[in-house]
């Protein structure tokens, strides 16, 4: 297993370092906070970042799996296609915005605007959420084990939004539906997958009141 | 005020009930209370009396059983009905129907400040000779990145195709741009909707993905489009091209985003944008991952990370603040910036917004030079002016401002058949630029459409040329704006031209500027 001490790199020291070195075992990254950036692009591997990350951690990700054992900054996972995204602490404003695919799992709270334009990938939140979480969200699912702010699936186009808690306001062009027995399946296989403590029969579930919600 | 003999009254005497059929109807003298229609005795035919009564209510035209009457304004409507034009009341009504506010496509339509009063400055005795055409050689490279990255691009002609979606364009349409392209070395762009496949192989100059037939020389480049709505965005799509551009606005619709009404969303689309089939593609009107200039900063780092270090970033900006706004894309590490005025076109707009949003892009460029030269990088960053754009001509004075290049992004389309009809929005385009229907789309030949493209890039070239030399220069890069002058003063008001005549610039751009911004250019 390979250690990479990120304190005197910038970023294209780093990223260069990691694209050589995750064909094998994992890497691991130390004092990688105030790089914005960590794993861009990257298509295969697994990178443990065991400091705080800064921004756009995993942006672009095409298909590694990223584990960063403290918090991370804004912009998890942004843009990401493909591979996992693991925060284990809290994660800042716009976590899994613009994913294609992939899953996203933050352990902690995420800040505003989580999910938005989210276009097909998974994005599970086990504490809290802001403000706006899955604004115009496309396709893909967002769920959201403990509670939510303002706006919450604002303007909602496609995709689903599940929550375990309450919101403090719900968004345009939504409606709730009940749960069926494959959403309770399907986040009941998530919660298994990534060990994450929660019930499926008491979430309630988001969808899209239309899919052409706007021009006038 | 109605004015005597404002008004054409036209009767289509084929669908006119009464011409048809003498005496069976006389609804528009019935329902005329200015007594413009009269019934003939004897024959029963409707006969237009009194022209001079007709004040342009259009009672008649809105009764009549067979949609048969015209009525329109003698003479120009600026002079008989300004503000209150028939489109402009129509335009009410509609609203007042359907609470609807109009959407449409291309760009800006009346009188705007432009490039038309400013003048190219030739040379004569007191100045550098000028060159001869024929004879002499007239460099025009444009290179983007030189010192940023590994894999520069080389306009071969200081000319760009702006950004252009898939989506609000067909597929053949891009595709022809992407061939219009690499037969004149310039760069083509994807827009904002994703990669067409075969932009990435056209564009360079290749008839298939292999790349083993060149058929097209000296190839072109492909330009990326990072926005706001990140359609079709992967690590492998920013790769696929040659430069990544950093979308923050359009002259069109400034401060506003992207829209794809779901009907255009077909399977094709769908499968580059990576949406569903009929759902609205909504480009928000900002990043929604960016939320300061730092954040910018990284932005930009991490694209040129992806792309391993080998493409320049572009940003596209709308036409706002050109000084500031170029200053911050300086800042965040832009190799070329593109300020698209408010002429520039697009698929689709609220009407009010394309016509009352933005500023001129003759106004846009002094600014952004400004900034440019103040940052120490005027001809090191470039700049690309954009937004109406029409000829040789516009573009070299674009290039005598300060700008490296320019891009035809309208008259692109219409160098590919458009006539202009401003409903680019309804995907019905009869010349197949910008529908998605297969009907529609069958009538444009890439290949043909791509070699129009091409001529006109070859006749704006020749255009630069001419004036480039006549002006005594033998580079495009030599250009200043001592080629050029204001004949007007708001012209000069707006630019900082010299004004004709007077010979030098007004008096509040001097104390603005140092000498050395207005100044001799030869060299």
């Amino acid at each position: 297993m390979k250690t990479i001490n990120a304190k005197t790199k910038d970023l294209k020291a780093l990223n260069t370092a990691l694209k050589e070195s995750v064909n094998g075992a994992p890497v691991i990254v130390k004092n990688a906070s105030k790089l914005h950036g960590i794993g861009a692009g990257l298509k295969h591997g697994e990178v443990i970042i065991e400091s705080d990350a800064g921004d756009y951690v995993g942006v672009l990700n095409a298909g590694a799996t990223i584990k960063v054992a403290k918090n991370a900054g804004k912009y998890v996972a942004d843009n990401m296609t493909a591979g996992t995204v693991i925060i284990e602490g809290d994660a800042d404003y716009g976590t899994g915005q613009y994913c294609y695919g992939g899953t996203v799992v933050v352990r902690g709270n995420a800040g505003d605007f989580t999910a938005t334009m989210n276009k097909g990938a998974v994005i599970i939140v086990t504490g809290d959420v802001g403000n706006e979480a899955g604004t115009y969200m496309l396709k893909g699912d967002l769920i959201v084990v403990g509670n939510a702010g303002r706006n919450f699936a604002n303007y909602l186009i496609r995709g689903t939004v599940y929550i375990g808690g309450q919101w403090q306001s719900i968004g345009q062009n939504t409606k709730i539906e009940p749960m069926t027995d494959e959403d309770k399946a399907k986040l009941r296989a998530y919660f298994e997958t990534y060990q994450i403590k929660a019930d499926p029969t008491v979430f309630k579930k988001i969808v899209a009141a239309s899919e052409k919600p706007f021009y006038n | 005020m109605a004015v005597i003999g404002a008004f054409c009254i036209s009767v289509n005497k084929e669908l006119c009930v009464n011409a048809n059929m003498p005496g069976k109807c006389a609804t528009c003298a019935e329902v005329c209370p200015h007594g413009v229609y009269a019934l003939d005795k004897f024959s029963g035919e409707m006969v237009v009396q009194n022209f001079n009564a007709c004040v342009g209510c259009r009672i008649c035209a809105e009764f009549c059983p067979a949609n048969a009457i015209r009525i329109n304004p003698a003479e120009p409507e600026y002079i008989s009905r300004y503000p209150w034009t028939f489109s402009t009341v129509e335009e009410i009504h509609h609203k007042a129907q359907t609470g609807e506010y109009l959407m449409r496509g291309f760009g800006t339509h009346g009188q705007t400040p432009n490039f038309d009063m400013i003048t190219v400055v030739p040379s004569q005795i007191a100045s550098v000779a000028p060159l001869d055409k024929y004879r002499e050689e007239c460099d025009m490279q444009v290179v983007i990145g030189e010192d940023t990255c590994e894999n520069p691009v080389v306009l071969k002609a200081p000319f760009v195709w702006p950004a252009m979606s898939f989506g609000a364009l067909s597929k053949e349409a891009k595709m022809a741009l992407a061939i219009g392209a690499a037969m004149t070395g310039i760069a083509t762009n994807t827009g904002e909707g994703g990669l067409v496949p075969e932009e990435a192989w056209l564009a360079r100059g290749y008839t298939s993905k292999e790349k083993t037939n060149k058929q097209w020389d000296p190839g072109g480049y492909l330009i990326i489009q990072w926005s706001t709505g990140r359609w079709g965005v992967s690590a492998d799509y920013l790769n696929s091209g040659d430069a990544v551009e950093v979308k923050i606005g359009q002259g069109a619709k400034p401060g506003m985003g992207g829209h794809l009404l779901g009907a255009k969303v077909t399977e094709d689309v769908s499968r580059v944008r990576g949406v569903p089939v009929g759902s609205d593609a909504l480009s928000p009107c900002r990043y929604y991952d960016v939320q300061t200039l730092d954040d910018m900063k990284h932005m930009v780092a991490f694209l040129r990370d992806v792309t391993n270090y080998q493409f320049p970033i572009f940003f596209k900006l709308g036409p706002s603040r050109p000084y500031a706004d170029v200053a911050a894309c300086i800042e965040a590490g832009a190799d070329a910036i593109s300020i698209d005025g408010m002429v520039g076109g697009t698929g689709c707009s609220p009407d009010i917004v394309t016509q009352g949003v933005g500023i001129p892009t003759i106004a846009c460029i002094p600014p952004a030079v400004q900034a440019l030269k103040d940052y120490g990088v005027h001809h090191k960053v470039k700049l690309i002016a954009l937004g109406g754009i029409r000829n040789g001509l516009d573009a070299f004075k674009a290039m005598a401002m300060g700008a490296d290049a320019a891009g035809f992004g309208s008259a692109a389309e219409i160098a590919m058949g458009c006539r202009v009809c401003y409903a680019c929005q309804k995907g019905n385009c009869p010349y197949g630029i910008t529908s998605q229907k297969p009907e529609m789309r069958a009538r444009l030949d890439p290949i043909e459409t791509g070699k129009r493209l091409a001529n006109f890039i070859h006749a704006c070239t020749e255009e630069v040329k001419i004036l480039t030399m006549l002006s005594g220069h033998r580079a495009t890069k030599e250009l200043s704006s001592e080629d050029l002058r204001a004949m007007d003063v708001n012209t000069a008001a707006l630019t900082g031209l010299k004004l004709c005549g007077y010979e030098r610039a007004l008096p509040f751009w001097e104390a603005l500027q140092p000498a050395t911004i207005s100044g001799n250019g030869h060299k």
